[in-house]
């Protein structure tokens, strides 16, 4: 999977900057690591994991194949 | 390395970062090399995403952290910090802001177990399969466990509730965003992931946590997200 090859959006940014996600409201906010690291921390709890996302051992081995 | 990845490592330099599915390659090599790196070193070298794409990610993470699990008192704080501005976003974002400053970690915690634990369940089930089926573990929940495989997501081990859950499915959107799961995936990709596994039930779970008995610091979460679903249903629908 590539980067998005569609027309560079100014158009996309200036949507969501009119949107309000771009007024700094979220600016540095919520870095994806401490996300990740809390939620972590969390698992023992009762609700619901949905941290800890990894690559399949499917596509390891897709990438092992393709290696040098 | 050998001579078939001298044009890739030219690629790297050449566009100055190094995508994320060859990490392993490159820290495996340097181990073999007995070259000092880890992925934090290479961390610096993924191509970093336009703002407004960080922006999105941002907000499926917030969400994210707000569903699969009462905040800790550091993201109430954090919260409590949060701008605003006039937008209908912004002014769900400085409602929650309110509540956050409102309330404790306690509190929320009890109001979380009330809203989606409860005795036997909550006040709400917040799972593409419940609201899709009316009930758990169904078909939209094998889908998911399938586009996961293709897009190379694993769930977390030893972890007993279904993956179709309205917060794990905001951290699959942003780990699509960011590249957390090898790339970043396309805006056909996030779409098409959006449309099977969100955007046709969420918009709704949202609507039902606004109105919740039992949601105080969760009202203005509903009123975001639903907010935030509008606001992305529409941008995929411009970018189409």
């Amino acid at each position: 999977m590539s980067e998005d090859k569609a027309p560079k959006s100014p158009t996309r940014r200036e949507f969501f900057r009119k949107a309000g996600l771009g007024a700094g409201a979220l600016a540095g906010a919520v870095a994806m690591g401490d996300a990740v690291a809390s939620n972590e921390a969390k698992a023992a709890e009762a609700a619901p994991k949905s941290q800890g996302y990894r690559e399949t051992d499917h596509v390891k081995r897709v990438y092992e194949l393709a290696r040098f | 390395m050998g001579h078939s990845h001298c044009t890739t490592v030219q690629g790297w330099k050449d566009r100055g970062a190094i995508p994320v599915k060859q990490h392993v390659h490159v820290l495996e090599a340097a181990q073999r090399l007995g070259i000092p790196l880890t992925r934090e070193d290479l961390l610096d070298e993924v191509a970093p995403r336009p703002p407004e794409e960080m922006w999105r990610a941002q907000c499926y993470m917030l969400l994210a952290r707000l569903l699969a699990a009462p905040p800790d008192d550091a993201l109430l704080a954090m919260i409590r910090e949060l701008g605003d501005d006039d937008t209908e976003f912004g002014q769900a974002l400085h409602g929650l802001v309110a509540v956050a400053r409102q309330a404790n970690s306690r509190t929320v915690r009890e109001e979380y177990h009330d809203l989606f634990i409860g005795v036997g369940r909550g006040e709400l089930l917040p799972y593409a399969s419940y609201y899709l089926t009316g009930f758990l573990h169904e078909k939209p929940l094998a889908v998911l466990r399938g586009d996961m495989q293709k897009l190379g997501i694993a769930a977390k081990e030893g972890v007993a509730e279904p993956e179709d859950h309205i917060g794990a499915l905001c951290e699959m959107m942003a780990g699509l965003i960011t590249g957390a799961f090898g790339e970043p995936a396309s805006l056909d990709v996030q779409r098409s992931f959006f449309e099977t596994h969100i955007g046709s039930w969420a918009p709704r779970f949202f609507q039902d946590l606004e109105a919740a008995q039992r949601a105080t610091f969760y009202m203005p979460v509903g009123r975001l997200g639903r907010i935030f679903m509008s606001i992305e249903m529409e941008a995929f629908a411009l970018a189409a």
